[in-house]
């Protein structure tokens, strides 16, 4: 493959969002877990897909994920963070792109400049989005431990 | 702070660092003359106004893209100052980047006035006039000086080299939201594609980076709402198309209030 001759592009650069601001840490988040949502649907359908294969393959399909025991948990808790996170941020991303909300309207630049779309209310949305997904991240490791019996 | 070292990464990659002493309200503009003028004549780096009105001395400070002229060293809160060229460019020499593709993203969307009579741009009796409420939607946008800051800052740009890019699509609505342009049926079409507003993902990067507020984020957003809107009129307009009058906005004779500014009119019908 070619080499692309442009100074630090490809993936690792659009995903590195230091130094940047939170919407573009949100960015990559929601790449990142919109990536691991499509490796859970990929392993979903081929586990789903074993059931055709007969009782015997389903059970020893069970057991091979069983038998990876805490990383099981830690799994299915990712997929719930990823799954929590990209839905709702998701939906800040439709009221951003769709329909033009939190972005404000049309200003006169007054120094120092202070970008609208990048103001309060996108802020107070993309943190809110934060903090209910954490909680609720959080929630969802106590409803997996109990489901085993740990708390 | 008496002593400050730039870390400036060169052609091939290399990282050299550079020990100057620090003097209060320097600039990395100024740190980069200084190294070119006493300690490296070599080194390679653009620059013209030193004041943030040429936009060329665009460069990734800190990994961050900033104008040097405008970074001064004291907020950096840092001895050793990183220096690169600006991400998601080819580099010419050391923090030359070559900006022909940006430029080039920047020519296709065709930013300037467009009219359908052809003949007034020759021909003109009469004064196009802009309302200030009306100069107030795009005015914003106009402040661009073309330093491709937020062309390096974008993710999008670092992944998808044929997305025109923040700064296009932000010129482009300019115009589009220009009362006296009449080219929203020609750029439409090159906005309204898989590499152009749909390839935003809203990282706000271009926004946060742009040295005048343009804020090309809100720019792309808009110019989408625009085109969705535009689209669904478009579809409903495709059975008895009315032809558009030619004054149908910004240019009226004197004394004659103007219609008010609205993208469902003026292109109806497409060519």
């Amino acid at each position: 493959m070619k080499k692309d001759p442009r100074y630090k592009s490809g993936l690792i650069s659009s995903l590195n969002p230091f130094g940047y601001n939170v919407e573009r840490w949100s960015y990559a988040l929601h790449r990142v877990t919109g990536v691991v949502l499509i490796g859970y649907l990929m392993a979903h359908i081929f586990e789903t897909f074993e059931l055709s294969m007969g009782s015997t393959a389903w059970t020893n399909t069970m057991n091979a994920l069983h038998s990876l025991g805490p990383l099981e948990l830690v799994g299915l808790w990712i997929v719930a963070g990823s799954a929590l996170y990209h839905g709702a941020n998701g939906i800040r991303l439709i009221l951003n792109e769709m329909f033009g909300k939190l972005m404000g309207s049309p200003i006169l630049p007054v120094y120092p400049y202070s970008p609208t779309s990048l103001g309060r209310n996108q802020r107070m949305v993309v943190w809110t989005i934060t903090g209910v997904v954490l909680v609720l991240w959080v929630w969802a490791g106590l409803y997996l431990l109990a489901g085993l019996g740990v708390v | 702070m008496d002593k400050v070292t730039l870390e400036v990464v060169r052609s091939g990659g290399r990282r050299i660092r550079y020990d100057l002493r620090y003097r209060k309200g320097m600039t990395v503009l100024d740190a980069l003359i200084e190294i070119r003028e006493k300690l490296d004549s070599s080194l390679g780096y653009r620059h013209s106004c030193r004041m943030g009105i040429c936009g060329s001395c665009g460069m990734t400070i800190e990994g961050v893209p900033r104008l040097a002229c405008q970074t001064q060293i004291s907020i950096l809160k840092t001895d050793v100052i990183r220096v690169e060229p600006l991400h998601s460019m080819g580099v010419m020499r050391d923090l030359v980047v070559d900006i022909a593709p940006f430029m080039a993203m920047h020519k296709s969307v065709k930013p300037y006035i467009m009219r359908r009579n052809t003949d007034e741009r020759d021909h003109s009796d009469r004064e196009y006039r802009v309302l200030s409420e009306e100069v107030r939607r795009f005015l914003q946008f106009d402040y661009c000086i073309m330093c491709g800051l937020c062309y390096s800052a974008c993710p999008t740009v670092a992944l998808d080299p044929a997305y025109i890019g923040p700064q296009a699509i932000a010129q482009s609505y300019r115009y589009m939201a220009d009362p006296r342009d009449e080219g929203w049926d020609q750029r439409i079409d090159l906005l309204d594609t898989s590499h152009g507003v749909w390839r935003c993902h809203v990282a706000g990067a271009c926004s946060f980076v742009c040295p005048k507020d343009v804020d090309p984020a809100k720019a792309i957003q808009m110019a989408r709402k625009e085109i969705l809107k535009k689209r669904l009129l478009r579809r409903k307009a495709r059975v008895g198309a009315q032809p558009v009058p030619l004054l149908s906005s910004g240019v009226v004779k004197q004394g004659v209030k103007p219609p008010p500014f609205d993208f469902g009119k003026g292109s109806v019908s497409r060519k």
